[in-house]
């Protein structure tokens, strides 16, 4: 009679403390091909897992045939899920298959009608709410536009695609392409009449592609499984939300976690005529009308880049700034920005601050009277305009959502919510991604990759964190600037001006040489903490396609790349981006920066 | 996504073309007066009013085509999907649209066309899919045009995107039965 039960004893107590202290035990020989694909099935569900080498270790015939005497099965892999026996390599592809294998990982009651619900259909609540659905979760998302005081309103997805970066970056490459009109002709192409822009025909070709948008998400929420209501959500009780449609229908709905993702929405002046007459960045995009001439308020990334496209379709445009532009972002970057706008025809009014916004005639678009005062001295100025588009930032919606029946911590100045780093706000089933989060990047690959993240934290056991550090970003004012990392401001504010090596550089692309324009102009930037082997820890392009220029450097800094390795790149000539594989002059130097010819 | 992005590149080359004739009907229907919109983010919550303009001023698409009966009109709801398409007496193609979706405003009129072809022997009911999403989901619309062949409420056949007019004939045919 074998003694299984008394001799093998401790090992079968191993097996035990292994199955009960691990999420994941995987019971593997390491050259088996089936175990491969199963500890890689975890990998990629982000989950860690234990895995036993059978072949490697002291016993481990003897391992099997304990596990045989408890499973009935004597191959590897033997994959145990939470306590629970799965199986082998097919088994264990299957019940992922099926949604057992998520099932098993998030271990969720079944008291609340959804595992979780998501408030807030845009870029960060639709990358989590479909990312927990193919877990196997039961997820619903609840979106709802609340339209803008003109009455625009829109259709899923959130900002980005509606009122953000996508009709934004269509409307500044409308304005790109009257410069590369221009200089078209002096690359020999010629054309007869005068060239024109219809306004209306471009907002109506980038709302009809927002339709086609919009239209992919709700496809893409009923093909993940996701149950989507159009409606107003807050909370009435610590795991209930009341859902309001637009007919006012109130409907109630309960799940174990939420995440909040209700992002932001324009912040109005809060001086008279304002909500009235003024336009924000959620109306400009189905603006009907060209706005003619524009006052745009503030020197927020959303005045710049809406100025300056409105500018570059050729329209008389002013911007009011109160005090600096793109207050955050490095300034000797956002001056050189501001300043070739300022080359471009937009006018900037600084130091001012409107008081009064007056129509004097209605219309299409009417006419309107801005009253302002200087913020230094008793000056007051007026000035007509056709539009007046406030940028004057974005409030977070979060007053609106009940947070004070459920005891959601708010910071009570700016309604941002702070979070810790698995973005978990002080009630611990209630999470927060994307803008509304305090003292983090407000931009959509953020918000996505937040969401998809914690989706997976949350259900798949992983353990991987957003980053929120090296994130690239690019404001796409006509001249466009791409950044990652620090600022100059904040890298020596932190490292001390004496640690760091800033190398700078002019440079002229080869595309504007020929149209003779904008020479000295474009400018590259790089800040290196000499303390750290001269790691990059800023990137600054101010150029052409600096979203594009900009976002493999990203890739490069997140692998933490030196001046050294940026040195030793070998460029790619004749390009914008070759620059920075040549950067010489420091800026401490006070080196000639300037590009003379070839 | 993938499949609205297609859309999209379909659209272009037609949209130049579309846009001529739709300049005036494209009018803006997500400005409304603050007063007439309630609060809601469905995009086509207002549109009443622009589907009259439409209407009026594309008679391709929204005035019947048949004098003696009306056999081409636009779904107003579920229930009137129900009356009038599951539970017509005549087979039904049902064409799935989008107002932002360039190859349904060819395929349209073409489908108009086949179908006046047949003299009463099949309707066609018209399903805006932002209007009507709950229907469009039901559906499996994924892509736009999406057009189903309906008898007796079961679904007989069915294709997405653009067709000529001869194929459009045999899919109509076939749903006849001849
Ligand atoms: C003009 C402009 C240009 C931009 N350009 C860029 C750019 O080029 N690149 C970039 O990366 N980022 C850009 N951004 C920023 C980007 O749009 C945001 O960072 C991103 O959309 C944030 O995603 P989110 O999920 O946090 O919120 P959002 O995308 O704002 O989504 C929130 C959604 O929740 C809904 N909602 C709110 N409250 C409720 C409620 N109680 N119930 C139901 N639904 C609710 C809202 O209506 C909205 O649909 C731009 C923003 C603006 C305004
Ligand atoms: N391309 C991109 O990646 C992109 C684009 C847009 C936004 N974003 C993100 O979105 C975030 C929010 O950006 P934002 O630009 O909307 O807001 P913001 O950074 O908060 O800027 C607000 C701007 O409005 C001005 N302002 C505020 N109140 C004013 C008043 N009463 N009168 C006149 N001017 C006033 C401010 O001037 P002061 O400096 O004087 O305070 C500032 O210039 C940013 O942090 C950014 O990360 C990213």
């Amino acid at each position: 009679m074998p003694p299984v039960e008394t001799e093998n004893g401790p090992i079968k107590a191993r097996i035990q403390e292994l199955i009960d202290t691990n999420p994941v035990v995987i019971f593997s020989k390491s050259y088996c091909p089936y175990c491969k694909k199963v500890k890689e099935l975890f990998k990629e569900l982000n989950v860690k897992c234990e895995a036993v080498e059978l072949d490697l270790i002291e016993n481990g015939s003897i391992y099997q045939d304990v596990l045989m005497v408890m499973t009935g099965q004597k191959t590897v892999p033997n994959v145990f899920v939470n306590k629970t026996h799965i199986g082998g390599c097919d088994k264990t592809m299957q019940a992922y298959k099926d949604g057992h294998l998520q099932q098993l990982l998030g271990a969720e009651s079944t008291a609340y009608d959804y595992d979780l619900i998501v408030i807030g259909g845009g870029s960060g609540g639709l990358a989590c709410s479909k990312e927990a659905a193919a877990l196997g979760k039961r997820v619903m998302v609840l979106d709802y536009v609340v339209p803008t005081p003109l009455g625009t309103s829109w259709g899923l997805g959130g900002t980005c695609v509606n009122v953000g970066c996508i009709p934004k970056k269509l409307m500044h490459q409308t304005a790109l392409l009257r410069t590369a009109l221009e200089d078209a002709r002096k690359f020999g192409w010629e054309f007869s009449e005068a060239v024109s822009h219809n306004w209306e025909t471009m907002k109506t070709a980038v709302n009809n592609y927002i339709g086609s948008l919009n239209w992919g998400y709700r496809v893409s929420l009923r093909d993940k499984n996701v149950e989507y209501m159009n409606a107003y959500a807050e909370f009435v009780e610590p795991h209930k939300i009341k859902a309001t449609n637009k007919r006012g229908k109130e409907t109630f709905y309960t799940a174990a976690k939420f995440v909040l993702a209700t992002g932001e929405r324009p912040r109005y002046l809060g001086i008279p005529g304002d909500k009235e007459y003024c336009i924000t960045s959620d109306d400009l995009f189905y603006l009907s009308y060209c706005p003619g001439k524009t006052l745009v308020i503030g020197a927020s990334y959303v005045a710049l880049e809406c100025g300056g496209f409105l500018a570059g379709l050729g329209l008389d445009v002013t911007i009011m700034v109160r005090s600096i532009l793109l207050r955050g972002f490095d300034q000797d970057m956002a001056n050189r920005a501001g300043e070739h706008m300022e080359t471009h025809g937009v006018k900037f009014l600084r130091k001012f601050v409107p008081v009064k916004v007056e129509q004097l005639e209605a219309g299409s678009p009417g006419r309107l009277k801005v009253t302002a005062k200087s913020t230094e001295t008793d000056e007051i100025i007026e000035g007509e305009y056709n539009t007046v588009l406030i940028a004057v930032g974005r409030d977070a919606c979060t007053g609106a959502i009940g947070l004070d029946k459920v005891g959601v911590k708010v910071n009570p100045k700016n309604g941002k919510i702070p979070v810790n780093d698995g973005e978990q706000t002080n009630i611990p089933h209630i999470y927060a991604i994307g803008d509304i989060l305090e003292g983090k990047w407000e931009l959509t690959p953020v918000a996505i990759q937040a969401g998809k993240l914690l989706a997976r934290r949350l259900f798949a056991g992983s353990t991987v964190k957003c980053d929120y550090v090296n994130v690239p970003t690019t404001v796409f004012t006509p001249l466009e600037y791409g950044s990652c990392g620090l600022s100059e401001e904040k890298a020596t504010e932190l490292h001390g001006e004496e640690n760091l090596e800033i190398f700078h550089s002019l440079f002229w692309p080869l595309e504007y040489t020929i149209p003779s324009r904008d020479n000295n102009r474009c400018y590259a930037k790089i800040i290196c903490n000499k303390l750290d082997n001269d790691r990059v820890i800023g990137f600054h392009y101010l150029g052409p396609n600096a979203g594009e220029v900009t976002q493999g450097f990203g890739a490069a800094m997140k692998c933490g790349i030196t001046k050294e390795q940026l040195d030793s790149t070998i460029g790619i000539h004749p390009t914008c981006a070759e620059i920075f594989t040549t950067m010489e002059v420091t800026k401490r130097s006070g080196g000639d920066i300037k590009q003379a010819g070839c | 996504m993938k499949k609205s992005i297609l859309i999209a590149r379909n659209t272009m080359a037609a949209r130049l073309l579309v846009r001529r004739i739709w300049a005036v009907s494209v009018k803006d229907f997500r400005r409304l007066p603050a007063a007439a919109s309630l609060s809601s983010s469905s995009r086509f919550s207002s549109l009443n009013t622009s589907v009259h303009t439409r209407s009026f001023l594309s008679p391709s698409r929204s005035l019947p085509l048949s004098s003696h009966r009306c056999i081409s009109f636009n779904v107003q709801d579920q229930d009137d999907f129900t009356e009038r398409v599951i539970n017509s007496d005549l087979p039904v193609i049902v064409d799935f649209h989008a107002q932002w979706c360039g190859p349904c405003k060819i395929l349209g009129p073409r489908l108009e066309k086949a179908i006046a072809k047949q003299k009463g022997r099949v309707a066609m009911a018209k399903v805006d899919i932002d209007e009507h999403t709950d229907l469009a989901i039901e559906y499996g619309v994924s892509a736009v045009p999406t057009v189903i062949a309906m008898r007796g409420g079961d679904i007989i056949d069915q294709f997405v995107g653009i067709k000529d007019e001869d194929q459009l004939d045999s899919f109509v045919n076939k749903l006849i039965g001849q």
